[in-house]
């Protein structure tokens, strides 16, 4: 029996998307089998961070209409033997779809699969609501900035409210420089907010743009610093001990001043 | 009521009976009479203050109408002002027994035979967490965008970032203490509201915050 696991945030533009793409990718890589879950009917866009948008047959959408069988709508991803993705429909909208019905499928897709990863349109309503009904647990993906960690909080509130754990952080767009000059919070700052654990920290990375463009996830460029954060993140989902680095390391000037300010 | 010739006002020190000048002892009874009658219940065992304007009373006058206060109507005169400066605004007006009873009655801290509530977690985003009847003591924190209300005191061992009301019936005894009190949004108690700072800071010890001289306070918390 697999995990069924909700990759959500509250707010929009965090990179929900691109880390369910990149950590379902990640998770197949290292030898899982996976399905990506696309929950975001109306306004669909994994299939483009995965490159599979001229694939797509069928849709979640035509499984619920019994259209065709569940197996047939999934697209398997040619790069990585064991991921797969299960499009949403892009001509509906989310009331179309209940969450027993979202729940029917996810309980289908974990009978067959290591990993269902389930990506939530942003919000709180109906849509999120989709996709958090078949969830065991839950990805909260937050950016370090206020507007983001207080819709996070939220949804952490409704993920606990229908009893989701366990709860995880992904920390995205993590600029240690932009901590060093005191203009971002810091992991402890986020962690002490959320409350909830930390599951891994992914720095900025420009290298985004160009892969969902490209239709590449970042984890196959296996020199980014994003890649390599997602990769890490993987490994620790399927039960493996992988520090998380420290993005602050201070230059050595720093380490001086803070020297100096502590004797005096 | 302002055009009566008396007029029962709640103050944070409890009921005040404040009577205009120029009237005669009879006039006065008369107005006490006719402001008791409109009360939905009769207001018993409750003291008050009279506030005298000037020309005032004979000494004999008022012994007269304490004494008429306590017969008629079991008020307790707990002191005569004269208060030629003019009266603070009321905090509340009390044309109801309702309003009148919470203030003056709860003023005396009931905290020993209120209720109160534990809220064990966090009280996160859009969540918010109610208890008119008493006290509320949180063993989490209050994030940015939760709501924490109590009728009594809001006690909270975390962290204050949201909005928290105490004293929501009008008990403006009522206090909120935080272990750490860093709220981003409205600090109330009763119907006092502070706005916070624009970039609250951490002080790395227990506050609290109270009324005093008509504005809520926030210090460092040693005891009550």
């Amino acid at each position: 029996m697999g995990k069924v696991i909700v990759v959500t945030s509250g707010k929009g533009g965090v990179g929900k998307t691109t880390s369910a793409a990149n950590l379902g990718t990640a998770l197949a890589i290292l030898g899982k089998t996976v399905v990506l879950v696309d929950a975001d009917i109306g306004l669909r866009n994994l299939d483009v961070v995965l490159g599979l948008e001229n694939r797509i047959v069928y849709t979640s959408m035509d499984v619920i209409d019994k259209q065709c069988e569940l197996s047939r709508a999934l697209i398997r991803d040619r790069r990585t033997d064991g991921l797969t993705l299960l499009a949403a429909s892009q001509k509906n909208y989310k009331h179309h779809m209940q969450p027993a019905q979202m729940k029917a499928i996810c309980d289908k897709l974990r009978s067959t699969h290591d990993y269902v990863l389930v990506d939530s349109p942003a919000g709180i309503e109906h849509g999120f609501r989709n996709a958090r009904a078949g969830a065991d647990e839950a990805i909260v993906v937050t950016t370090p900035d206020v507007s983001a960690i207080r819709d996070g909080d939220r949804i952490i509130g409704e993920l606990q409210h229908a009893r989701i754990s366990p709860i995880n952080l992904v920390l995205n767009r993590f600029s240690p420089e932009l901590i060093r000059r005191g203009n971002m919070l810091d992991q402890e700052d986020v962690i002490d907010l959320l409350g909830i654990a930390l599951l891994g920290i992914v720095p900025e990375d420009t290298g985004v743009i160009a892969s969902t463009n490209r239709g590449i996830p970042l984890v196959y460029d296996e020199t980014s610093t994003g890649a390599q954060a997602y990769m890490r993140i993987a490994r620790r989902l399927i039960g493996q001990q992988v520090p998380i680095p420290d993005f602050e390391q201070k230059g050595l000037l720093t380490n001086i001043m803070n020297w100096f300010t502590r004797k005096s | 009521m302002s055009n009566s010739s008396i007029a029962l006002r709640v103050y944070r020190d409890g009921l005040h009976l404040i009577i205009k000048p120029h009237l005669s002892i009879t006039e006065i009874e008369a107005a006490i009479e006719k402001e008791m009658s409109r009360m939905n219940r009769p207001l018993t065992g409750v003291s008050v203050q009279i506030d005298l304007k000037s020309p005032i009373l004979q000494d004999e006058e008022v012994a007269y109408l304490t004494s008429k206060l306590k017969e008629a109507y079991n008020l307790t005169v707990r002191g005569i002002a004269i208060a030629d400066e003019p009266i603070p605004e009321p905090i509340a007006a009390a044309p109801t027994k309702h309003i009148i009873s919470h203030a003056v009655n709860t003023e005396s801290d009931n905290r020993d035979s209120e209720p109160s509530r534990i809220a064990p977690y966090t009280i996160r985003s859009g969540q918010t967490e109610d208890f008119p009847q008493g006290s509320l003591i949180i063993y989490g924190n209050v994030n940015s965008g939760a709501e924490v209300r109590s009728g009594g005191d809001i006690i909270i061992l975390g962290a204050l970032r949201g909005n928290a009301h105490a004293g929501m019936n009008g008990r403006l005894s009522s206090v909120i203490i935080a272990m750490d009190l860093v709220p981003a949004q409205l600090l109330q108690i009763g119907n006092y509201v502070k706005r916070p700072p624009i970039d609250p800071k951490s002080r790395g010890y227990p506050e609290i915050a109270r009324i005093e001289a008509d504005d809520i306070i926030v210090e460092k918390f040693v005891k009550l």
